[in-house]
């Protein structure tokens, strides 16, 4: 009875926009919307035509290479900046403007010099995911305290045992906020990718489908992107939630 | 690159006033130059470099094509922006005011504010063609949820005695809510429109990326295919300056006329 009274809502809303999606899609034309039950079956005939389980798997190998290259990147750096005042003050301004570059207007760009294949793909993911990361990871090390740092001086710890134990613990939260930022976006170049460079994976998928008119393939695809999309978020939140705690 | 950096965020920098001006102008020299060296050194004569864009500038900002683009462009998102930013705080304050419009639907603005805009793309296109229609389709779509999530926490966020104190007045619940919500939600209001200003002018400019309707994103497109990679880039450039001064004209804008209201730091 309990969890009834506190999922209850959830699952109305949930139950009721899934109803409204059948009824709207049963009540239009086919080549407008798909009802639900349509949409899930059209996916299951791709599922067992082999023409689905690839493409999740070629879209989320593009998405963790590319979230995991700007993990790779993006802390380190975060940290280095944080730890010489000298670079992070030269380059934060330029942080900031790619931060704020609109990412998906440089994929022309990427197009034409790298072409076609897996590599210019993984940069565009990159590209969108790196800058959160970098940019909450120095935020986070600026926020350290001067004396943390001076005490484990004066204990005369080494620089490796600084980063490792004053600096790191200090800016993971911060670098979590970042990350989960990252995983939105990251995702988001990967529909880029899959759209504006060479269709290839979910992306390709509802690419191919809208092309030939097929609307339950499309909706199909786009909620597997969708749901994928909801699944990773939340793992974004609970990461961050995870290392709210260690915030000083 | 250089005009970016001069016009972006004054607030920041007069705050340190001199202290990091020296080594970013070093950096930002270092950057120009690695720039163009490399470009010049190992790419092809197309691809942009500093000088080729600081060339292109004046030809480009000068020429019909280009302003052209940016006329649509920018009407476009204007136009999509407005429609979200009714129907969105139409939504909003619904959705704030109601536990049963929130409880009903929360869900699903979540998921769909969470969902990337570019998924619209296909779906728009198969509904209403390769035509300026699904472009505002687009922007309303990108703008929308970002006013609708604001909305509703700013009119949530509404002090209950606020309401109380108006109700016993007997005014009206329309009056009310012109006259005591949407002022007390005004500061949650501006955040929603300075990020889905934003959103918006990138859902047009995928939009034309994806239907090759005349844009920005479709001036992008064009040079960058016919190896007109300085010129391109320039429309980048007028992009990112769009989103920084869409900010900065908000804030002023606050600043000047609302200046009761302190406008949060985060946004999100």
């Amino acid at each position: 009875m309990n969890a009834l009274k506190r999922h209850g809502p959830f699952l109305a809303s949930l139950f009721g926009g899934l109803a409204l999606w059948e009824i709207v899609g049963r009540n239009t034309s086919a080549a407008f919307m798909a009802p639900l039950s349509t949409t899930i079956v059209r996916l299951i005939e791709l599922a067992d035509a082999g023409q689905l389980w690839p493409e999740v798997a070629s879209s989320l190998s593009l998405f963790i290479t590319g979230f995991v290259l700007s993990v790779i990147v993006g802390l380190p750096l975060g940290l280095l900046f944080a730890r010489m005042r000298v670079l992070r003050e030269a380059l934060d301004l330029y942080i900031m403007i790619l931060y704020a570059t609109p990412m998906v207007a440089l994929i022309p760009f990427i197009l034409s010099l790298m072409g076609f294949g897996f590599a210019p793909k993984v940069l565009v993911v990159f590209l969108f995911a790196v800058f959160p990361i970098l940019y909450n990871t120095v935020e986070g090390a600026r926020s350290i305290k001067p004396e943390l740092i001076e005490v484990a001086r004066s204990y005369r710890s080494s620089e490796w045992a600084l980063w490792r134990e004053v600096m790191l613990p200090y800016t993971l939260p911060y670098t979590m906020t970042g990350v989960r930022q990252a995983i939105g976006r990251a995702l988001v170049g990967m529909v880029a990718a899959e759209f504006f460079l060479s269709a290839s994976g979910l992306g390709g998928l509802i690419m191919n489908a809208s092309q030939s008119f097929d609307t339950a393939g499309v909706f199909g695809a786009t909620l597997i992107v969708g749901l994928l999309g909801v699944g990773l978020t939340k793992v974004g939140s609970v990461l961050e939630q995870r290392f709210a705690r260690w915030r000083g | 690159m250089t005009t970016v950096g001069t016009a972006l965020p004054a607030a920041q920098t007069t705050r340190r006033a001199w202290g990091p001006a020296l080594p970013r102008a070093i950096a930002g020299l270092v950057i120009l130059v690695l720039w163009q060296v490399t470009v010049r050194a190992f790419a092809p004569d197309f691809v942009a470099t500093p000088t080729g864009i600081a060339e292109a500038i004046p030809r480009v900002v000068s020429s019909a094509a280009f302003l052209g683009a940016v006329g649509i462009t920018l009407a476009a998102t204007a136009e999509g922006l407005v429609v979200a930013l009714i129907v969105g705080t139409i939504i909003g304050v619904l959705m704030g005011r109601s536990v049963a419009v929130d409880r009903a639907i929360r869900l699903w603005i979540n998921c769909f504010n969470a969902m990337p805009m570019l998924l619209i793309l296909p779906l728009v296109s198969l509904w209403f063609g390769y035509s300026s229609l699904a472009r505002f389709a687009t922007i309303v779509f990108a703008a929308i949820f970002a006013v609708i999530i604001n909305a509703a926490e700013g009119a949530k966020s509404v002090p209950r005695e606020y309401v109380e104190v108006g109700r016993s007045f007997r005014s009206s619940g329309l009056r009310a809510l012109f006259e005591i919500v949407l002022p007390a939600s005004t500061p949650l209001l501006l955040a929603g429109l300075r990020l889905a200003a934003g959103r918006a002018i990138i859902g047009a400019v995928v939009a034309e990326f994806f239907t090759a309707i005349p844009g920005v994103g479709y001036f992008i497109l064009y040079n960058s295919r016919t190896y007109h990679h300085n010129e391109a880039f320039v429309a980048v450039i007028f992009l990112a300056g769009f989103g920084v001064g869409f900010d900065a004209l908000v804030n002023w804008a606050t600043h000047r006329y609302l200046p009761w209201y302190r406008r949060d730091e985060q946004t999100e």
